[in-house]
């Protein structure tokens, strides 16, 4: 029988927290959570499997990477980890003094303990869910906490880079923290990249936010981490009262990813629209897992999955929208659709609907299919050769999520990602 | 000088229902040359667009004998791409729309597909051409940055086709039923550009059911079509001669023992 995760690596575990000069508190959360990794057991997905990835096998946490903070654009509002280390991080004065904060989550604990003892990992995402999600917390080797307090609206976007990299054998075990107090606002944009090469690394991320009542965040995401890093991703919020929290996540990534994403509609009349676009190429496989739950009465939930699928590249989306009992008046809608752009490609669109009260409105659309021949035929009777037309209806499939990006520089770069993924994938 | 020659076209679409292919064009011939202005007129059901699409290298219609040749080389074995990169261009009745993709962005692909890599065509050229052809069509800016034909109405593809004519510049224009749904101002608009592309490096085949588009767009020859064949050529006046007797007049001044899709 192998060892128990707590003894093998509760020596490692508290080794790092000390270096990194961890509050107490935080070393026994990692403890816990190492110990109740060894109950738990891997979240489950309809249709997707990837117990072969051995995504619960933590591999190094502590190496030190090489990235150096070269050329990259010192933006206002901006965070710049690679690796285990935070290389850049600035915000506007203005903001700072309204007690925004943008930290590494490091700086996090020692600096403002209350608010992450009372956030971190206990209203959306907990370190007893599953084995991953304990692995995170006991893991734990970089991230950021970002904090808008009550009544301040912040106009400008918050951006983060997180560069994964694979010229050293180290696991990528981040964790992001969004908090916005009662009616904040802010639109926060998140890049996820892979650096280097010479190791196969996993990722273990989980992104939380908590938007308390009538705020509204905009959160934005583009993904590319690359073949050579294998992925669990959670993206998960919940909401107050009258509160908007809206997705926008540009699933590129080139290696096996699990996405799980979602909302927990837990004040009245709150609104969520979940909207994820992915291309597979390769033989990659990832597997998309967008659950919206409606617990708070007149709650709407919306869920919208674009896929391209290539090569011989898997895309399973599950779209599951859930209302719970007492959920007077709410909707939940979802559309989900998968091009299939090769006949050795596997796609899947699973609508789930679970609906425990009489009360309320919902409805799904899925759909597994091929590019459309009349936009085909209509692009390239202008002259234009069949790979490029694939790509421009392409484009336009998955416009929902770009034309939802906030800055136009990203919405270019998601764009030029999208142009790269199927210009690769069509050869 | 360009030529465009169709020579004996028999073509066929397969019945989606019965699974069996039908043959819509019996033999058509035609050539013409750039500089010429042709018109194909012809009763609802008789081949007109299938001749069009056909030309143009749809898949869904099967050339089953004949030819269709651009200076001399058939182009048949050439895909749809192909044909337009050669100068070939068809403004369709029922243009697709494409979400996500900018007119703009279209124009410049379309445009670009026609250069060299190392070629393309300036920004600033560009912007100019593309406001002097909206001119033309008393078309804003607005437009272009919409996605192609997306929420456009009837009237306003017609004249984004006819925007995309002006900007590609082909040797040869297929005109399918460009003035279908729309009212005499866009009418005169939408003939005012077609108008403004002739010379002698520019050839169109006009395909109407009605004479009225030929008042503006003032045609060379006009062509008759009755199942599957062309019937009967002519100047301008054999149009305004339909447009007086009917289809059922000539087709009986023929002896053709053909019966038109409308008739009771």
């Amino acid at each position: 029988m192998r060892a128990n995760l707590i003894d093998k690596y509760k020596d490692e575990v508290t080794s790092f927290s000390e270096s990194k000069n961890e509050p107490d508190w935080y070393k026994q959360v990692r403890l816990d959570s190492l110990a109740k990794a060894d109950e738990l057991s891997l979240p489950k997905y309809e249709k997707i499997n990837y117990r072969s990835w051995r995504l619960d096998r933590p591999g190094v946490i502590n190496a030190d990477s090489e990235i150096k903070n070269d050329n990259k654009p010192q933006a206002d509002n901006y965070i710049y980890q690679a690796g285990n280390q935070t290389l850049s991080s600035s915000l506007d004065e203005e903001l700072s003094d309204k007690g925004v904060i943008l930290t590494d989550i490091f700086s996090a604990m020692n600096d403002y303990p209350e608010l992450m003892k009372k956030y971190f990992m206990t209203k959306v995402t907990k370190a007893e869910d599953n084995k991953l999600t304990a692995l995170n917390a006991a893991f734990l080797n970089s991230g950021i906490f970002l904090y808008v307090p009550r009544g301040v609206h912040i106009n400008k976007s918050i951006q983060a880079m997180f560069v994964q990299d694979n010229s050293v054998d180290c696991d990528f075990v981040h964790h992001v923290l969004i908090v916005a107090e009662a009616d904040s606002e802010v639109t926060y944009l998140e890049n996820l990249v892979s650096t280097g090469s010479g190791y196969k690394n996993k990722a273990n991320i989980v992104v939380e936010v908590i938007a308390a009542d009538d705020s509204r965040v905009h959160f934005s995401a583009l993904d590319q981490l690359s073949k050579d890093t294998t992925t669990y991703l959670s993206r998960r919020g919940c909401t107050g009262n009258n509160t908007r929290l809206d997705w926008a996540i540009g699933f590129m990534n080139d290696g096996d990813v699990i996405g799980d994403f979602g909302t927990d509609l837990l004040g009245e009349g709150s609104h969520t629209e979940a909207k994820v676009v992915a291309i597979t190429t390769g033989d990659q496989v990832q597997g998309i897992d967008t659950k919206v739950t409606n617990y708070g009465q007149h709650t709407i939930g919306h869920i919208l999955q674009h896929g391209v699928i290539l090569q011989k590249s898997t895309l399973t989306f599950n779209g599951v929208g859930h209302i719970v009992k007492g959920a007077r008046g709410s909707d939940a809608q979802q559309e989900s659709r998968v091009l299939m752009l090769s006949r050795k490609a596997r796609g899947d669109a699973n609508p789930i609907l679970l609906i425990d009260e009489n009360d309320v409105t919902a409805g799904h659309a899925a759909s597994v299919g091929r590019v459309n021949e009349d936009q085909m035929y209509y692009l390239m009777s202008r002259g234009i050769d069949e790979k490029t037309a694939q790509r421009l209806v392409i484009r336009g499939f998955l416009s929902s999520v770009i034309s939802e990006i906030p800055e136009k520089d990203v919405r270019a770069s998601l764009t030029q990602m999208i142009e790269r993924k199927l210009i690769n994938g069509q050869q | 000088m360009s030529t465009l020659e169709i020579k004996d076209l028999h073509v066929s679409v397969t019945d989606d229902e019965k699974g069996e292919g039908q043959e819509i064009l019996k033999g058509v011939n035609l050539s013409m040359s750039t500089g010429e202005v042709h018109a194909i007129m012809g009763p609802n059901g008789t081949g007109k667009s299938t001749l069009s699409q056909a030309i143009m290298g749809n898949s869904a219609y099967k050339v089953t004998q004949g030819d269709v040749l651009l200076d001399g080389k058939s182009i048949l074995d050439l895909p749809v791409d192909e044909r337009a990169r050669l100068g070939l261009f068809l403004a369709m009745q029922y243009p697709a729309e494409i979400p996500g993709v900018t007119n703009v962005e279209f124009m410049r692909a379309a445009i670009n597909a026609r250069r060299d890599e190392d070629k393309q065509i300036p920004v600033m050229e560009f912007i100019k051409k593309l406001e002097a052809k909206q001119k033309i069509l008393d078309m804003t800016d607005e437009m272009s940055e919409r996605y192609l034909n997306e929420g456009f109405s009837g009237g306003e593809k017609k004249r984004n086709e006819i925007l995309q004519l002006l900007m590609i510049e082909p040797k040869f224009a297929i005109l399918d039923e460009i003035d279908s749904g729309l009212d005499i101002d866009a009418l005169k608009v939408v003939s005012r550009g077609v108008n403004s592309m002739r010379g002698d490096n520019f050839g169109s085949l006009i395909i109407t059911h009605y004479q009225r588009l030929l008042n503006y767009i003032v045609p060379d020859q006009v062509h008759v079509m009755m199942d599957g064949r062309i019937v009967k050529s002519g100047g301008p006046d054999l149009a305004k001669k339909l447009e007086d007797e009917g289809y059922a007049g000539l087709r009986d001044d023929l002896h053709l023992d053909v019966k038109l899709t409308d008739e009771i």
